[in-house]
């Protein structure tokens, strides 16, 4: 019988269920999980499913005769997930070795496929059940859950639905950036009235002057006439210049808060963010979009309030004066709107393509000229013209369409907007020369003034769907970076009273791409105080396991603990801070060597940086510069030698005083005479801390006590260095390799010297 | 260390198990349950295919399926198939979009399937001869093998995205 809360991905088809049950009838013979899978066995989007019970597991499938297979464990020889380009199979192999596709599915479903073959293979050599279930069951868990409301799946368990968020999200992400700055608008918005009011005046004194004060040689009141609209002018112009100020100061605060709020978030997103946006993109974003954001949102909170009180005002006036000739005015509105809305369908794509060919060539700027150095010494400098000349041509040609829409657009408009006029003259100018009592020329004159004054307005609003298109692509990119799930710190505030340096990694899966398994089911404990030597080819998995440790990526299967807590559990912040991390390739920031060492401890006194880079046998050439500690650094560290910059680096994590140091082959790129100083550096540093070591060079773990030997993700030795080798296994081999190699290299340089 | 290239006249291959074969050389010499594999699946299809043993370490590399006897080639053919299969999308169905999740639902040349894309800028990407690679939230990949060959309405759904 089939548990009703059986452990499953998804709820199996009735087909599937029937099979399921008839298969499981004995009540000592219960499913534990089960998945279900989504293509059939021709790779076609179907159903497939395995049932896994204690000792054996049923796979359903139409490729199956009768519909199913049972296999009990002790017939199974193999089993695990094969996972191939573009999907997956759940392959096992008999003991009689024949080899069966029990299921194949989409990666979406990798991971509970994985829980199975560790499930079956784990109990076949001797694990508990239970164990074994308890670790299936995390993987159920950690398989993302979807939202009760709309079913999309949720970027993590327990994370809002960005579906279910509505479009308000936009607006209030808008809103959250004008709100401090509400009181400056509003004065603004008031002063835009004035200046309003005061732009409507003069055509309507013109009128006056027309019809009443020139036709009467009235020369007094003519001055006064003049004087009021001198005053006119002077509040218009004037209101109009304190008005720009405060919208500039506005405006820059809220360009200033976004560029602020996207760098800060940009701080807290995760590794696997990274992996995947360009650092141009990113750029991009902090600084191009976000000002297109900011026209956008000035234009809606400002000149779109003007432009409305405007028009409202010259409909008011307009009908006063004259209310046919005014509804002749208004002719030709609906055809301007028509023509924005068919605009904006056609620009929108334009732009969202262009921001795209923007990007790319963002992307090849800041590859390239940081790498300036690589260029230049591959003599590729054509070449690079050539691929940034090429996406510059793809932008031009983009942006040609887009002007070619843009320019138009507005021209077509204004000739709308013209005929409205010579309509205005036609019919007004009849109307004055057959009923000049009904529509004198001053109103006329006037009247034309308001008619070109009314289209000002309608022209914006016309055109506001181009910027507003122009927003809605930037507004996206940003959003990307704002509504990006951040590094999630779940112990946030939960500190350890002192690290000691217990690492413990419990069942840990780990991949970067659901399609390559990069750490499979790793388990390891390091006590306080060990050395560590982690070893292990290129792509093995080393630095993954470091990575993992330092909570760069979290999303992985298991638990790591450090002193017997679960690392998600502790504050992310203190965390990081508790342990030294000493990269291959030392980042080095465009500042002074003081600083660059005091990185790691802000406001440190002088004499501990002065000790740091004591110990870290930097002192001695930092001394020598000519600025010595004042020394600005060029961007990543330009000025010092490999070894300089990872004695520095050193410096750092002295300074730090973490409980745990890592060093991720800290001494590959360094001449051996380096390698030494930086050894000796490393030697004080790790006295009574927890240390774990990279290398590729096994002679610089000569003070490690244990040794990883990690090989396509998987720990294969663990153990102290006599142990492995007395193992004679991949590390026994590891050392026999590079002896000899050493010898031969210690020969070669012999018979040179000779 | 070099690598070791050989032309399609050379071998004979036999297919065991979908995706692994066994490979006798004219020689003599013989290989068994190598697993071929492309070197540029996205830009070279026919060319450059290596062959990896159990342990994953590359045997050989073959320059071209051109000069394997027609048989021959339509075996490897099919063990690449296998392996590199994914969904060809034919006509895109529908598409909706809320904060950068795009959820599309598509035909294909397996069946109708809908997907989510998490964010269109770095998840889609076209080439030069209008062939168009998607992956999906999940890492399953698609291909539009020529985007100017689907019907209008879903060139101009896909097109303003590339």
């Amino acid at each position: 019988m089939i548990p009703k809360n059986l452990l499953i991905n998804k709820p199996a088809s009735p087909a599937i269920l029937e099979i399921a049950e008839k298969q499981f009838k004995n009540k000592d013979d219960v499913p534990l999980f089960a998945v279900i899978g989504d293509l059939d066995v021709d790779g076609k989007y179907g159903e497939g499913g395995v049932y896994v019970a204690k000792n054996r597991l049923v796979a359903i499938g139409k490729e199956f005769d009768g519909g199913f297979i049972s296999l009990d464990f002790s017939s199974i020889a193999e089993i695990a997930v094969k996972r191939m380009y573009g999907n997956a199979v759940l392959k096992a192999k008999t003991v009689g070795g024949s080899s069966i596709d029990l299921m194949r599915f989409t990666f979406a479903m990798a991971d509970v496929c994985d829980a199975v073959a560790d499930f079956v293979t784990k109990v076949k050599e001797g694990e508990s059940v239970e164990s074994r279930f308890a670790a299936a069951e995390v993987t159920f868990k950690n398989l993302r859950s979807f939202c009760p409301k709309c079913g999309r799946k949720l970027p993590a368990p327990d994370a809002d639905c960005l579906n279910c968020q509505g479009k308000k999200k936009i607006i209030s992400t808008m809103a959250h950036y004008i709100k401090p700055y509400a009181g400056k608008l509003v004065f603004c918005v008031v002063l835009s009235i004035i200046t309003t009011v005061a732009a409507l005046v003069p055509p309507y004194v013109t009128s006056l002057m027309v019809d009443n004060v020139i036709p009467n040689r009235n020369k007094t009141m003519l001055i006064y006439v003049i004087l009021f609209l001198l005053a006119v002018y002077l509040v218009q112009y004037g209101v109009g210049a304190l008005r720009s100020y405060m919208l500039r100061v506005a405006g820059d605060g809220i360009i200033a808060d976004l560029k602020k709020e996207i760098y800060a978030k940009a701080q807290y997103l995760p590794m696997s963010f990274y992996d995947k946006t360009s650092t141009g993109s990113v750029i991009n974003r902090v600084n191009s979009d976000t000002t297109v954001l900011q026209q956008f949102m000035l234009r809606i909170t400002q000149e779109a309030v003007v432009q409305f009180f405007t028009m409202i005002g010259i409909i008011v006036i307009m009908m006063s004066m004259n209310w046919k000739l005014t509804l002749l005015s208004l002719v030709p509105v609906p055809v301007v709107v028509l023509c924005s809305r068919y605009f904006g369908r056609k620009i929108s794509p334009v732009y969202r393509r262009l921001w795209r060919r923007g990007v790319a060539i963002s992307s090849i700027l800041s590859d390239t000229i940081p790498g300036i150095r690589i260029v230049k010494s591959f003599s590729s400098e054509e070449k690079a013209i050539k691929k940034f000349s090429r996406q510059v041509d793809d932008w031009l040609n983009e942006d040609k369409k887009a002007a070619k829409v843009a320019s138009t657009f507005p021209a077509v408009i204004t000739f709308l907007i013209t005929c409205g006029s010579v309509i205005i003259w036609f019919v007004g100018g009849n109307m004055v020369i057959d009923t000049p009592e009904k529509l004198s020329l001053g109103v006329l004159v006037s009247f034309i003034s308001y008619t070109s004054m009314f289209y000002n307005p309608v022209n914006f609003f016309a055109n506001l769907s181009d910027s507003y298109q122009n927003a809605l692509a930037s507004t996206e990119k940003v959003m990307d970076i704002i509504n990006a799930e951040p590094e999630r710190d779940f112990g946030k505030g939960k500190e350890l009273e002192r690290m000691n340096g217990k690492i413990e990694f419990r069942n840990v899966n780990f991949s970067f791409d659901r399609s390559k398994k990069v750490l499979n089911d790793v388990n390891f404990v390091i006590e306080p105080g060990d050395v560590v030597g982690i070893v292990g080819t290129t792509g093995s998995g080393k630095s993954t396991l470091i990575n993992l440790l330092m909570r760069f990526y979290d999303d992985y299967e298991g638990e790591i603990f450090v002193d017997d807590v679960n690392i998600r559990d502790i504050d992310m912040g203190y965390y990081r801070t508790q342990i030294g991390y000493v990269q291959q390739e030392p980042m080095m920031f465009r500042d002074t060597i003081f600083n660059n060492i005091a990185y790691s401890l802000p406001g440190a006194h002088p004499e501990q940086v002065l000790n740091a880079a004591d110990v870290a046998n930097a002192h001695g050439f930092i001394s020598r510069l000519p600025d010595a500690y004042d020394t600005l650094l060029g961007e990543r560290g330009v000025g010092l030698s490999g070894g300089e910059k990872q004695r520095l680096s050193i410096a750092r994590a002295v300074l730090k005083n973490p409980g745990v140091l890592i060093f991720d082959e800290a001494t590959s790129a360094v001449d051996s005479e380096t390698e030494k100083l930086i050894q000796d550096a490393i030697d004080r540093l790790i006295r009574g801390r927890t240390t774990l070591m990279i290398a590729h060079r096994l002679s610089t773990l000569r003070k490690a006590n244990k040794i990883i030997v990690v090989d396509k993700g998987n720990i294969i030795e663990f153990g102290s260095p006599e142990e492995l080798m007395a193992l004679k296994g991949k590390y026994y081999k590891l050392i026999q390799i590079q002896s000899m190699s050493e010898q031969v290299a210690a020969e070669k340089a012999a018979e040179n010297f000779e | 260390m070099s690598r070791h290239f050989i032309d399609g006249n050379e071998i004979r291959i036999t297919v065991n198990d979908k995706i692994f074969c066994d490979v006798e050389f004219f020689s003599g010499e013989k290989f068994y349950n190598l697993e071929p594999r492309r070197l540029f699946p996205v830009t070279g299809l026919s060319e450059y295919i290596t062959f990896l043993d159990d342990k994953g370490e590359e045997q050989f590399i073959l320059r071209k399926l051109d000069n394997m006897a027609p048989d021959q080639r339509e075996l490897l053919l099919n063990c690449l198939e296998e392996y590199y299969r994914i969904p060809k999308i034919t006509r895109l169905i529908s598409r909706s979009e809320k904060h950068r999740i795009w959820l599309w639902n598509v035909e294909t040349d397996k069946g109708e399937y809908t997907f989510e894309i998490i964010n269109h800028i770095q998840s889609m990407k076209m080439f030069y001869d209008k062939r168009i690679l998607i992956k999906d939230g999940n890492d399953n990949r698609y291909e539009i093998p020529n985007i100017y060959e689907m019907d209008k309405r879903s060139q101009k759904l896909i097109l303003p995205d590339m």
